[in-house]
């Protein structure tokens, strides 16, 4: 997989991956200390968050893998920064990554609309569910509960990873940044970016 | 035979094959509608030491990129003609394989580094070669002890600073024994002081094989007589080639003193302490209206932290700062920090107590009206920093603050610089400008202020100041050339 | 005691597995003991193989204990198994056994979980990890040197960070009171930090492959890093602490 895929385009993953753990890392701790009063149900709505690097590269990126691999890595720099979740975050990136991922393989990595977006957000959410319904407990739960936290993280996934990467990513976009990458080219066509070679 | 190089005689260069050769090649991005080259040719022979010289944005990166094949194959580009690299179509050579052979170092010293100490990172590049373990030993030592590096073997690179990490990329490179060392502006990030040396390291740098250096460069006057040849580097055409260059530095024009009565400006007594770390002691001075000022000093001294103390953004521990109605204005090393909008007019309109009129009296004056539709990311680095000091400008802010505007500029970019902070002088502001660069402060600077150890360390009227060897010694500064040190 | 140095000696990838192993495990658990003894167990790993710097390891462990109350009192109120007789009532709010037993066992879950987590990250290198799951768990070395490119990034983000906020705060932006402003907000910081992202991803790239970096496996290193005897040792005195915790918890329940 990883054959076709360039250099820099690997380098930009990482370094998005260590902006977005470093964001990660400060909403895990904000998460922390709502989740003493109001319950695990605190991350729920900020659940999205998470799954924002993975719908960001892809975007940008656009290659089979572009999803699960920054999700992998953010995952992999939050562990290597050194906090309290530890290596199954590893584990949890690679579930969450693999959801976003489904949605772009769906849509036979073609289609880069918004809606796409927002399914991958969703795609995300419902991995990341069955895997806290395993690993978190989950199953000990009243369902009415579950389907709460569940719909909330739908909802977030879809909102806050797919139409809050969107956003971010064109606004990217418009700064002239992603020269050179797929999203540029495909999206040059209509409105061609202002920008100077530099060198 | 122990070659150095430079002083070979013409005969001897001549009889030199040619390893690199561009024939009427030209060259376009996918996302430009107009090639970068048309047509161009030149051709560098083994052994040689050559400047490829020319302005910002002219494309002659793009021409070493070309050289150690980065590109076209990262930006997609189209060419056409032919580069020929040791008589073989540069084409043929497979991915990696060229990069036994050239090796490069690259402007930013921040990001040339994978990994964390020297050792890991010289051990990186022989593990890409494929060396077996105890060579790879016993060429990091070598390499090490020809660069007079070996002190910092076990160091982390990133405690180092510019101009050490320039010389440890350098070092990286030498590792691969290349034929060919491709630099890429390798001082455009450096102070002029920390440059020279690199330049002095390099040229005493003993080569047990005849080494072809290719350079990229817009400021030859700091590499004295490095270079055999400058090819200058143009959009089309054979590139004319100068033999023995050496540049003079860059003249300014004259400027007259704009210095009016009032005071813009008055620090009395002010201290900074950020987390137990005393970063400005008791710095007192003032500036006029219409005054132009320079600050300069060591890297590390306070230079920045005083800007950021007079506009307010660190807190002040004790003293007085006044400026009038309104704190001065900043603009920092890279203006892009300061915008918060997607349009440039949306970013000088973005502070609401200013009128219409007068924000397109500042677009006219500050000439952006022809971007003022354009993302202010997007626009050239001169641009950004003229949309910067517009914002501030709308602010109605009476003092200028700029930090490092000289730093990687070239000449054109220098000149526009001068007229710019020139014209605000005139307008009656006050200027405070930190700069490494002495010929610039030299030309445009009423006053300089010399900073060490978080203190102002001397006030000097700008023609008295250079005469002081000792004091720009001390202060880790170089005095601009055409002044006489020795009256 | 040269055993302290034991567990940060220890080969990183296979701690890595031994983790995630322990944890996977421990889901199926719903008892209290099970956790308990395993958390405790691990503490006692620690304080024999590792020299530990207790203040951080409390440190990280403060917001844990957050979450961990969360889930007992979530657990509480919303359990699925409502079954087993009425220990304690308040109002027409009653708590069974089975109730309190799940709660328990899901709060001790939390620091179980957690101090696996500390352990591994405590005592391990972070660039000796990456090189481990490279040459251990055959990662590809383009995204191992990719990651390692964006590790040496981190302080550079922090720096930046700092100097935009400063920046915009000249300009009288980042004081947002709402919650949703300032997620909006968190636009005008991002998007800065995530273009000179961009530039910097392409200049490290560029560095890495004029180095002669393909992304292919390499032939030899410089740092080998090996699975010894004592790792193993390790290894199994960890997964009998987890079978031993098990059918502890299984016998105690």
């Amino acid at each position: 997989m990883l054959k076709s895929w360039k250099l820099k385009e690997v380098v930009l993953m990482s370094v998005f991956a260590v902006v977005f753990a470093v964001v990660y890392l400060l909403f895990v701790q904000v998460g922390n200390i709502w989740a003493g009063v109001i319950g695990p149900i605190a991350y729920e709505w900020i659940f999205g968050i998470w799954f924002i690097v993975s719908i960001i590269c892809a975007y940008i990126i656009r290659k089979p893998g572009a999803a699960l691999l920054s999700e992998t890595m953010a995952a992999m720099i939050e562990v290597m920064i050194g906090n309290a979740v530890g290596p199954r975050l590893i584990l949890t990136g690679l579930v969450q990554g693999l959801g976003a991922e489904a949605a772009f393989a769906a849509t036979g990595y073609k289609r880069y609309d918004w809606w796409v977006l927002c399914l991958a957000g969703v795609g995300s959410a419902v991995f990341s569910f069955a895997y806290g319904f395993l690993v978190s407990g989950y199953a000990a739960l009243d369902p009415s509960l579950l389907v709460l936290m569940f719909t909330l993280r739908v909802i977030s996934g879809a909102v806050i990873a797919g139409l809050g990467g969107k956003y971010l990513s064109d606004g990217l976009l418009a700064t002239g940044a992603l020269r050179g990458y797929s999203i540029s080219r495909d999206t040059g066509k209509n409105h061609k970016i202002k920008g100077e070679v530099i060198g | 035979m122990v070659n150095t190089l430079s002083k070979k005689s013409q005969v001897e260069i001549v009889a030199t094959p040619v390893i690199i050769d561009f024939k009427d090649f030209t060259f376009q991005f996918p996302e430009d509608e107009s090639p970068v080259f048309r047509n161009i040719s030149f051709s560098i022979q083994a052994g040689e030491r050559v400047a490829l010289y020319g302005p910002s944005g002219c494309g002659k990166s793009t021409l070493l990129y070309l050289m150690n094949r980065l590109y076209p194959d990262n930006c997609d580009g189209d060419l056409e003609g032919s580069i020929t690299l040791w008589q073989r179509d540069a084409a043929c050579f497979a991915p990696g394989e060229i990069n036994h052979r050239v090796a490069t170092v690259f402007q930013d010293p921040d990001t040339q580094f994978c990994m964390p100490t020297v050792e890991q990172e010289m051990a990186f590049t022989l593990e890409n070669l494929h060396v077996t373990r105890p060579e790879m030993e016993h060429r990091i030592t070598e390499t090490l002890e020809m660069t007079g590096l070996t002190q910092f073997r076990k160091t982390t690179i990133q405690t180092l600073s510019g101009g050490m990490k320039q010389r440890v990329a350098t070092a990286c490179a030498i590792l691969m024994q290349p034929e060919v060392l491709l630099l890429d502006e390798p001082l455009a990030h450096l102070d002029p002081l920390t440059a020279k040396h690199y330049v002095e390291w390099l040229d005493t740098l003993k080569w047990s094989y005849p080494l072809t250096i290719v350079a990229v460069e817009h400021q030859l006057d700091l590499w004295g007589t490095f270079f055999d040849r400058a090819i200058h580097v143009r959009a089309s055409g054979d590139l004319p080639i100068e033999l023995n260059p050496t540049k003079p530095c860059i003249t300014f024009p004259k400027r007259v003193s704009a210095i009016q009565p009032e005071v813009a400006l008055e620090a009395k007594n002010v201290h900074v302490h950020v987390k137990g770390k005393q970063l400005l002691k008791d710095v007192s001075f003032q500036l006029q209206r219409g005054e132009i000022a320079v600050l300069a000093g060591p890297n590390g001294s306070g230079k920045s932290s005083l800007l950021k103390t007079i506009c307010g953004i660190l807190k002040k521990s004790d003293g007085t700062i006044k400026s009038g109605t309104m704190l001065p204005g900043y603009v920092p090393q890279s203006p892009e920090q300061l915008f918060v909008t997607q349009r440039v007019k949306d970013e000088i309109r973005f502070s609401n107590n200013t009128k219409e009129e007068e924000i397109t009296d500042i677009m006219t004056r500050l000439r952006l009206n022809e971007i003022e539709q354009a993302h202010p990311f997007s626009v050239s680095h001169g641009q950004k920093r003229r949309v910067a000091i517009g914002t501030m400008l709308s602010d109605k802010r009476p003092v200028l603050l700029l930090d490092e505007p000289t730093s990687g500029q070239d000449e054109a970019a220098l000149k526009e610089l001068f007229h710019l902070i020139n014209a605000r002088a005139k307008e009656g502001f006050a200027i405070l400008i930190v700069t490494h660069d002495m010929t610039f402060a030299a030309a445009i600077a009423d006053t300089i202020f010399l900073m060490n150890h978080g203190q102002l360390t001397g006030r000097f009227d700008n023609d008295v100041m250079w005469l002081q060897e000792k004091l720009l010694e001390k202060h880790q500064l170089v005095a601009p050339i055409g002044v006489c040190l020795h009256d | 005691m040269t055993s302290r140095t034991w567990l940060h000696d220890m080969n990183p990838s296979l701690k890595f597995i031994i983790v995630l192993v322990s944890m996977l495990t421990l889901a199926w658990f719903f008892n209290p003991w099970t956790p308990l003894l395993f958390f405790l167990g691990v503490i006692l790993l620690q304080l024999l193989f590792s020299r530990v710097n207790w203040k951080v390891w409390s440190l990280f462990m403060i917001p844990i204990a957050f979450t961990a109350i969360g889930y007992l009192w979530t657990t509480l109120l919303f359990a699925a198994d409502t079954s087993g007789h009425v220990i304690w009532t308040w109002g027409k709010f009653e708590v069974t056994n089975t109730q309190w037993n799940t709660a328990l066992s899901l709060s001790f879950r939390v620091f179980a979980f957690s101090s696996m987590s500390l352990l591994f990250a405590l005592t391990t290198d972070p660039v000796k990890f990456v090189m481990s799951l490279m040459q251990q768990l055959r990662l590809s070395p383009k995204l191992a040197y990719g990651v390692m490119v964006g590790y040496q990034f981190l302080p550079v983000v922090k720096d930046e960070f700092i100097l935009i906020r400063h920046a915009h705060r000249l300009r009288g932006v980042g004081e947002e009171k709402h919650v949703w402003q300032r997620l909006l907000g968190m636009r005008r910081l991002l998007i800065p930090l995530l273009a000179g992202a961009v530039r910097r991803a392409e200049r490290s790239a560029f560095a890495m492959e004029a180095r002669g970096f393909t992304g292919e496996r390499r032939s030899a290193y410089y740092e080998p890093i090996s699975i010894n005897a004592r790792d193993w040792l390790l290894a199994t005195i960890i997964m009998v602490l987890l079978i031993g915790s098990g059918v502890a918890g299984f016998l105690l329940h």
